[in-house]
């Protein structure tokens, strides 16, 4: 029997009872498509975490005060120690050839008032350069002035959603506010940035660092954002940043240095690894639809054994009755599949209009997977039916007639 | 016909065809039993993690400095304009219920003793501790209730410090350099374990305010309370937050109960376990698709036998009853043989990993048994409808 008369046969088979045929198609449809979807959600989230801590900055390493003796574990995120990670150790790092930027921040929180209006927000002490590291934008005015760090000029940066609540519609720059107990003027104001992890940038006010530094009365950094010259330069970097501040305190290693890169490999790890999951429990549905295939070819073999009884007398061999139903079941299972793949991106890019943040689409080694282990089920299931078909005895499934 | 009548023909139905019924209550069976292990996963997650919160008592109110509504790291806990400090603490043990205060700072630094060092958490706390996170010694004591300005430099080990440090020798009344400072050991913990990333065995306590001069700050991270089982959350939330304002002025600090922090958790943990048994659900539609597709054959292949039924007087309904019966006796064999499977696979896992919390829980299954009923109805309903609207004399013409 030639390929083209086997596949005829198969789209007879599968067409002449629609109904069952076509709730077959269903069930293996919304098992491939809810892989699809599933996938494409855990890929959506993956790049969008990884792209929110590659939109930090690019070539970033995050110095944090504090170091654990376990590696491996959570680094000291939040804490204190008895030597500070100071103003000087941060200027100090400009010093290696690996580093382009530094950004020494204080973090605390503060009351920032203007008139009668008050709200208690994140304020955040750092240089001009934070801007470049950040790679954040500027609405309206500008950023820190380039001055020495050391300086506590009274001037302040406010974030979009603190200026409209303070200030509304007028303008904020050129105003004094009350930080604290200190006043400042306003010199800028940020641009919205859609998306930010951690800290939100739209609530907070940015002053010089030796200003914040006054205002809560520490000599302390919370971090230093540093910025190294080029991607192969960062583990330079991290060394050499090691190296100054240990020499500037006293051989002690007490600071740790997370790259970036870091950061984004573990969660690209932890995404994939939830990507895959997922996944793998939606292609129990593919398992459950493939049960469903074997059950009805089981059906269609008994209901037309008398078919099977005169292509037998025809000629036909064990092997071509096989072939014909096991084509019938993998030209089943590849049409749901494939119908569930389109359902399942034309889900995702429903979604995508819907939520332009999170992009749904499946991974193509997802689709690729479903599409395949959709198949290679369907054909395996339907093993059993067609070696019955095969097996039958050509007079008594022709006496059956 | 009786009850027991259809129920018997259904039966018959379904046993004559075993293989074609077996498979249709496999469908269903991997479903159910893909929502019970997940269901049995997501339960179990969600009971260690609130374990991992009560293990340290459950009447506890945290008070943390800056406003903030949110529930994580505020901002506020590295610096502050408004310092939350001992005197807050001590002023806090006056509220009606409280039993016990205990001023936190937390910071990391270098601990050395027995000629050997190590970096690690240092907790400036207050004498209460043990008994507000519910801790216990080991040997020696905890830190001595001193006058909270100048307490004496006494120290109290993790369990991990201790063993690092001084191994099997005894570490009671052996001097300790806790970032420059001196100190002498007077007791250690008990081993905690771990808790969200912070190790409790490998760190020490000191004095709180030794703690704040160590790290050269002016306000506390937190201060704990413990009160009194029975009293009312919410009283004793409300008298802290009155007596707090008085004395800041304003309210610039942040009153995080325990139980706000379990039900926020809980409810976080609710919507995982419902979306994985949602995703165990899709395998359960597509059996269900399956009931429909061979209830939908099975109509058609017994078009005579229900000629006959009619012909010999059954109504519509009684036909109708009799394939719903039959879908529905296919569904819930599935389901059972499911929940049996979900529960060994559940059991099997738990050898296999005890690290995994697995914790099968009764309402889900049963959730998950009348779903497979609710199914087989579902599927049930459009065959048994086409076989109860069959001309009885065009569906003996059949035959």
């Amino acid at each position: 029997m030639r390929i083209g008369d086997i596949l005829t046969y198969a789209y007879g088979g599968v067409a002449g009872y629609r109904l069952r045929s076509l709730l077959m198609l269903f069930a293996m449809a919304v098992g491939v498509a809810s892989v699809v979807v599933l996938t494409g959600l855990g890929e959506g989230a993956r790049r969008y975490v990884t792209g929110e801590f590659a939109s930090l900055g690019t070539h970033l390493l995050i110095v944090l005060p504090g170091r654990n003796e376990t590696t491996g574990g959570a680094p000291p995120l939040l804490g204190e120690t008895p030597r500070d990670l100071t103003l000087d150790d941060a200027l100090a790092l400009k010093r290696s050839a690996a580093i382009r930027r530094v950004a020494p921040v204080t973090v605390g929180s503060a009351p920032v008032s203007y008139q009668q209006r008050e709200r208690e927000v994140i304020t955040i002490g750092t240089t001009a350069e934070f801007l470049h590291v950040r790679r954040l934008k500027i609405l309206s005015g500008r950023f820190l002035p380039e001055t020495d760090p050391r300086r506590a000029a009274p001037v302040c940066v406010l974030g979009g959603k603190l200026k409209r609540e303070l200030f509304g519609n007028r303008a904020a720059v050129g105003q004094w506010v009350r930080v604290g107990d200190r006043r400042f003027r306003v010199i800028g104001v940020l641009a919205s940035e859609g998306r930010a992890i951690g800290l939100d940038l739209e609530d907070m006010v940015v002053v010089p660092v030796a200003s914040a530094q006054a205002l809560f009365d520490t000599p302390a950094l919370f971090r230093v954002l540093v910025e190294a010259r080029s991607q192969s330069l960062i583990e330079n970097a991290r060394q050499q940043i090691l190296a100054i501040v240990r020499a500037r305190h006293e051989g002690e290693d007490d600071i740790t240095v997370i790259t970036q890169d870091a950061v984004i490999g573990t969660f690209n790890k932890i995404f994939t690894a939830l990507t895959m999951t997922v996944g793998g429990i939606a292609a129990i549905s593919l398992a459950v639809a493939g049960i469903l295939i074997m059950n009805v070819m089981l059906v269609a073999v008994s209901q037309r054994t008398a078919e099977i009884g005169v292509i037998k007398a025809l000629g036909a061999t064990r092997r071509t009755i096989i072939t014909l139903f096991l084509t019938e079941a993998g030209v089943m299972a590849a049409a749901g599949a494939a119908i569930g793949l389109a359902l399942g991106y034309a889900a995702g890019a429903a979604t995508a209009q819907i939520y332009p943040v999170l992009s749904i689409t499946a991974p193509v080694w997802a689709a690729v997977s479903a599409l395949l282990l959709a198949i290679g089920l369907g054909v395996v299931f339907g093993v059993l039916p067609a070696r019955r078909a095969a097996a039958l005895d050509p007079i008594a499934a022709l006496a059956r007639r | 016909m009786r009850f027991q009548d259809g129920l018997n023909l259904a039966t018959g139905a379904v046993r004559s065809s075993g293989l074609r019924s077996g498979l249709t209550a496999l469908g269903i069976a991997v479903g159910i039993a893909a929502v019970v292990l997940l269901t049995s996963i997501g339960a179990g997650v969600h009971r260690y993690v609130l374990n991992e919160f009560t293990q340290f008592g459950t009447n506890l109110i945290a008070i943390v400095p800056g406003k903030t509504e949110t529930f994580g790291i505020s901002t506020a806990a590295v610096s502050n304009v408004r310092p939350l400090s001992l005197d807050d603490a001590a002023a806090l043990e006056r509220v009606d219920g409280v039993i016990a205060t205990v001023p936190v700072l937390q910071g990391n630094a270098e601990v050395e003793g027995a000629g050997r060092s190590r970096r690690s958490m240092v907790l400036g706390v207050g004498s209460e501790m043990p008994r507000v996170w519910s801790m216990r010694v080991a040997t020696g004591r905890f830190l001595p209730r001193d006058d909270e300005r100048s307490p004496r430099g006494y120290v109290v080990l993790g369990s991990k410090v201790r063993k690092e440090l001084f191994g099997d020798r005894n570490p009671l009344g052996q001097r300790l350099r806790v970032g420059g400072d001196r100190y002498r050991i007077v007791g250690v913990m008990e081993s905690k374990g771990q808790f969200l990333g912070f190790d409790l065995d490998d760190a020490v306590y000191v004095p709180a305010s030794k703690a704040l001069e160590l790290f050269n700050r002016e306000s506390l991270m937190e201060i704990d309370l413990l009160y009194r089982a029975g009293f009312s959350v919410d009283r004793v939330k409300e008298s802290t937050r009155r007596l707090m304002l008085s004395r800041h002025g304003s309210e610039d600090f942040t009153i995080i109960t325990q139980q706000q922090m379990l039900d926020v958790l809980g409810s976080v943990l609710d919507v995982l376990t419902f979306a994985v048994a949602a995703l165990g659900g899709i395998s359960l539609f597509v059996g269900g698709v399956g009931i429909l597709t061979i209830m939908t054959i099975a109509v058609s292949e017994r078009t005579a036998e229900i000629g006959l039924l009619r012909a010999i007087g059954a109504t519509r309904g009684q036909v109708l009853r009799l394939f719903l019966y039959e879908s529905l006796l296919l569904a819930a064999a599935g389901g059972v043989a499911g929940l049996v499977l979900g529960f060994g696979l559940a059991l099997l896992l738990g050898f296999a990993v005890p690290a995994l919390p697995i914790h099968p829980s009764t309402e889900y299954v049963l959730l998950a048994e009348g779903l497979a009923v609710a199914i087989g109805l579902a599927a049930g309903i459009v065959p048994a409808r086409n076989a109860a609207t069959l001309q009885p004399l065009e569906a003996l013409r059949t035959e």
